[in-house]
């Protein structure tokens, strides 16, 4: 009788999680990662990059400048370690078939999941109708199909990611 | 018995904050629908940073699905901000306005 999958994160005693994923898997993931990390510290202000730095004052431009002016750089701080923290852990063990991670790990990495799928689905012009688990063999001739390959993917893994958080609340 | 000489209490007011309606005004945080985040994903960091119970998160992210928008918390302009900035390192749409701001 198959075993029914219970995804690429366990939860583990004393609020530890491991997540098991290929090695290639996580080759790619910390390479997107080092890639977005590369474009933040150049140039965060691309039309890409505008889902990360988002408007806080979206009636008055004026406090929004200035909010913009106190906040974005604390902002990019912190979006960069999580960043930081995630590329480690995935690159921790890396013949062994699982990572171990905490608690603060793992929320570090469901951030930068979502770093990447922001800025994915802004270049993918993502839209509230678009059927996100659709066949892509449609799709073969269209030039962002590996980006919406990634797009799925990091869906599947973020949806995962919840699931473990969700249950360890 | 008051005399005439007697000094009497009155009430003064202070123009420079009575007058100013804003300062009593709260400030509300708004979080945005957008097609990109994940619905569980919503729900997940608005119980782990307002600690608001599941059923509240949910009602709040189909909320923000559904209707558009909601607010998801109130206070100071400093509150706000905060708030904020925590729901922007998460990813979410978040804006902050004064109450009765259409």
């Amino acid at each position: 009788m198959a075993r029914k999958y219970s995804g690429p994160l366990q939860t583990l005693p004393g609020g530890r999680f491991s997540l098991s994923l290929e090695v290639q898997d996580r080759a790619s993931l910390v390479a997107l990662i080092v890639q977005l990390r590369e474009i933040l510290l150049t140039t965060s202000t691309a039309d890409n990059m505008r889902r990360l730095f988002p408007a806080a004052y979206h009636q008055d431009p004026e406090h929004d400048a200035e909010y913009q002016r106190l906040m974005r750089d604390e902002l990019l701080a912190s979006r960069l370690q999580s960043m930081n923290t995630a590329s480690e852990m995935l690159q921790r063990d890396p013949t062994s078939k699982s990572i171990e991670l905490t608690a603060a790990e793992l929320e570090e990495f469901m951030r930068s999941i979502n770093n990447l799928r922001l800025v994915i689905g802004t270049m993918l012009d993502i839209q509230e109708s678009d059927d996100l688990y659709d066949d892509d063999e449609s799709q073969e001739d269209d030039p962002s199909g590996v980006h919406r390959q990634l797009y799925h993917y990091l869906g599947w893994l973020l949806e995962w990611v919840v699931t473990a958080q969700s249950a360890a609340l | 018995m008051v005399s005439d000489t007697d000094v009497q209490p009155v009430d003064v007011r202070d123009p420079s904050v009575a007058d100013d309606t804003d300062i009593d005004r709260p400030w509300i945080v708004l979080v945005w629908n957008d097609p990109i985040n994940l619905m569980s994903y919503v729900t997940l960091v608005l119980q782990k940073l307002f600690g608001y119970s599941l059923e509240k998160a949910t009602a709040l992210m189909l909320d923000v699905h559904h209707k558009g928008r909601a607010v998801v918390s109130n206070g100071t302009r400093e509150r706000a901000e905060l708030d904020v900035y925590r729901l922007h390192e998460h990813g979410l749409w978040a804006t902050m306005q004064k109450e009765d701001a259409s």
